[in-house]
């Protein structure tokens, strides 16, 4: 008993080894490693006695032994075996955690008592009743929906003792797909809008154009090509950042001088845009351990962001101000604002709430997500907060008691 | 038939009330997402469906008089069979609920949308949730849990009542509103229904665990005070909170 439940966790998590992409492959394979090593070494030669009195005692596929009850409890994967009278046996955690029910109560009980989920039901009978093997995904509604990739496996006799079902919940593994999507056909238009303006310009000069034109088209392609050079730098950034392979050089910063510093930075640009920026510092130090450039970029961006999307005769404010043991700093402005259905997202890559909206072109979507990477890479948190047509705020707070050295993101 | 295969009929009965249940969850769910798509091959894959739900109406409705006539149940076995006999009753009016939405689905899918629905999407995961919770009830001869289900209904009402107004104000507004509104109109009040029968489950359940027939709450909406309170009703937060806005009733 015990050997041919290790053996058929060991073919499914061999099968879900070779069906499965990316993470959940490496999941699946890591638990049916560690519980393979568990029963080769620890688990099976203690077990069986039990395991065999276990099977003496009660009926059918009922699994008796809390070690491996225990051991199957652990698996990331839903497990739940269905005895031939169509009782529940085993009812592992993850099941129950997918299924939103208790598990202490599937036991005994028949699978549709406990999971109303027609097609799961229909695939378990059928199962039961042919001995086949199937994998399908199904939905599955409950408080939340979920998608859900289910294998029934006959235990052995060809599903006259049973089956097993191997329940993988794949909601999140389909929302990072849709993401990844995503992800490169923006980056995609992003390159090919650029592209294409130096391609025509090219082409238009080889044609032969006057002196004015030509000053203008070099002009232009110099600044296409600024903006490909940009997007490439924050995409470096975002994957290093993301990756863990960046290095925090820790020193000692004051952040009020960095504020002042980025705001001057900004300044013409303010100007040319009629924006008034204004930069609120103490006079006193605020000096906190910090990555300075990354902290720059942290500033900068968001007062990029801030004079992105203020109209002439706006204001955009910058302040830093110590409070409670920890340093703020607040890029506020009094511009378009942004939609409370768009708050949660705007620090996603290649989030832009509505590119119509911003002065000028708008911005790769990706220096927020970069501002939220640092500040969480320095134990800080930030927040945005937003109202449309009146302006809006982000405030980030970072621990003043960070040490200085070096570190690593 | 031995006592063995009256327990083993009257499990798989029950177990066939569970079915019908899933698939009627299933398709109120279904009919909300083929109307708020204009998904017309998903509303006609629920019309089809519906023959199956009928099939296991009479198979279950077969076996419970079976039971009765050859078997002379009594007592718990007995409320069991009673309580099955007027739950699938409510469980195939779902259904056709969900069918009758189905229905609307077609007759609207050549019509522009009156506007993104948030409201009845919203209507129908709460009628979903008090039918889980009254089957839930039902699985695990649960009467606590059959007492508190209905006091759910309360969210259902206040967002028909919100539906209501608000799609009266479009019909006052614009005549050419009046068909569509008409047709949303009754999909609201299918899915109050839903509800009020997953309360009618409820009651069942009570019966069946504690053996006393008990009413329980239900409310009684007042349609006149409806349409002349119409603005402040639609002021009224929507159960559910974030999703649901001012605007966004239908």
């Amino acid at each position: 008993m015990l050997l041919g439940a290790a053996l058929i966790t060991i073919v499914l998590a061999v099968y879900f080894t070779a069906s499965q992409p990316g993470a959940l492959r490496d999941l699946v394979l890591a638990a049916a490693l560690t519980l393979s090593i568990l029963l080769a070494v620890f688990a099976a030669p203690a077990l069986r006695p039990q395991t065999q009195a276990g099977h003496d005692q009660a009926a059918g596929s009922e699994v008796t032994h809390s070690g491996l009850e225990g051991i199957i409890d652990a698996l990331p994967v839903g497990v739940m075996t269905i005895g031939a009278d169509g009782r529940i046996g085993v009812f592992n955690a993850a099941a129950a955690e997918i299924f939103g029910v208790q598990g202490a109560r599937a036991a005994g009980r028949a699978l549709i008592e406990i999971v109303r989920n027609s097609e799961l039901d229909r695939r378990v009978s059928a199962s039961l009743r042919n001995g086949t093997t199937q994998t399908t995904e199904i939905v599955h509604s409950g408080a939340a929906e979920r998608r859900l990739l289910v294998t029934t496996r006959p235990l052995e006799g060809g599903g006259k003792n049973g089956v097993v079902v191997i329940v993988a919940d794949q909601t999140r593994m389909r929302e990072l797909e849709a993401q990844r999507r995503e992800f490169v056909s923006n980056v995609s238009h992003e390159l090919r809008t650029p592209l294409t303006a130096v391609k025509l310009m090219v082409e238009t000069l080889q044609s032969g154009v006057d002196e004015t034109a030509r000053e203008q088209f070099l002009r232009s392609m110099a600044d296409e090509t600024e903006r490909m050079i940009v997007l490439v730098e924050d995409l470096l950034d975002l994957a290093r950042l993301e990756s863990g392979k960046l290095e925090l050089r820790l020193s000692e910063v004051d952040v009020g001088e960095l504020c002042r510093q980025a705001a001057q930075a900004q300044r013409p640009r303010a100007q040319g845009s009629q924006v008034t920026l204004v930069c609120s510092t103490p006079d006193d130090p605020l000096v906190i351990a910090a990555d300075r450039d990354k902290l720059f970029q942290v500033v900068t961006n968001l007062l990029d962001n801030a004079l992105r999307h203020t109209p002439p005769q706006g204001t955009v404010t910058v302040s830093a101000v110590r409070e409670n043991g920890t340093i703020a700093i607040e890029v506020a402005d009094t511009g378009t604002g942004i939609p409370s259905s768009a708050l949660p997202h705007i620090f996603e890559r290649f989030f832009v709430v509505d590119p119509a909206r911003t002065r000028g072109h708008s911005g790769t979507g990706l220096g927020l997500a970069i501002v939220k990477h640092i500040i969480e890479a320095h134990g800080g948190t930030i927040v945005a907060q937003s109202e449309l047509g009146a302006g809006s705020a982000f405030r980030c707070v970072l621990p003043a008691g960070l040490q200085t050295g070096e570190a690593r993101l | 038939m031995g006592r063995e295969d009256f327990h083993r009929i009257l499990d798989e009965t029950q177990q066939n009330v569970l079915r019908m249940g899933s698939l009627v969850e299933e398709a109120i769910t279904r009919a909300v997402d083929a109307l708020t798509r204009s998904d017309v091959k998903l509303a006609d894959d629920i019309l089809r469906g519906d023959d199956y739900i009928d099939d296991l109406n009479v198979l279950i409705e077969t076996n419970c008089l079976n039971l009765l006539a050859l078997q002379q149940p009594m007592a718990s076995d007995l409320r069991t069979i009673a309580a099955m006999l007027d739950i699938i009753i409510d469980l195939e009016r779902i259904g056709d609920h969900a069918c009758d939405i189905a229905q609307i689905t077609k007759n609207l899918a050549n019509e522009p949308q009156l506007k993104p629905l948030v409201d009845i999407p919203l209507m129908a995961a709460k009628a979903r949730e008090m039918l889980r919770e009254s089957l839930d009830a039902f699985s695990h001869r649960d009467a606590g849990m059959a007492h508190a289900v209905p006091q759910k209904d309360d969210d259902v009402d206040r967002l028909y009542r919100k539906v209501f107004a608000e799609l009266i104000q479009f019909m006052a507004k614009d005549p050419k509103a009046i068909g569509r509104a008409s047709n949303l109109l009754l999909v609201a009040l299918y899915l109050e229904r839903i509800a009020d029968h997953s309360t009618n489950i409820c009651e069942r359940v009570v019966y069946m665990v504690e053996g006393v027939p008990k009413k329980l709450k239900r409310s009684v909406i007042d349609f006149d005070q409806a349409i002349a309170h119409s603005d402040e009703i639609m002021q009224t937060p929507a159960p559910g909170g974030e999703q649901s806005s001012g605007q966004g009733l239908s």
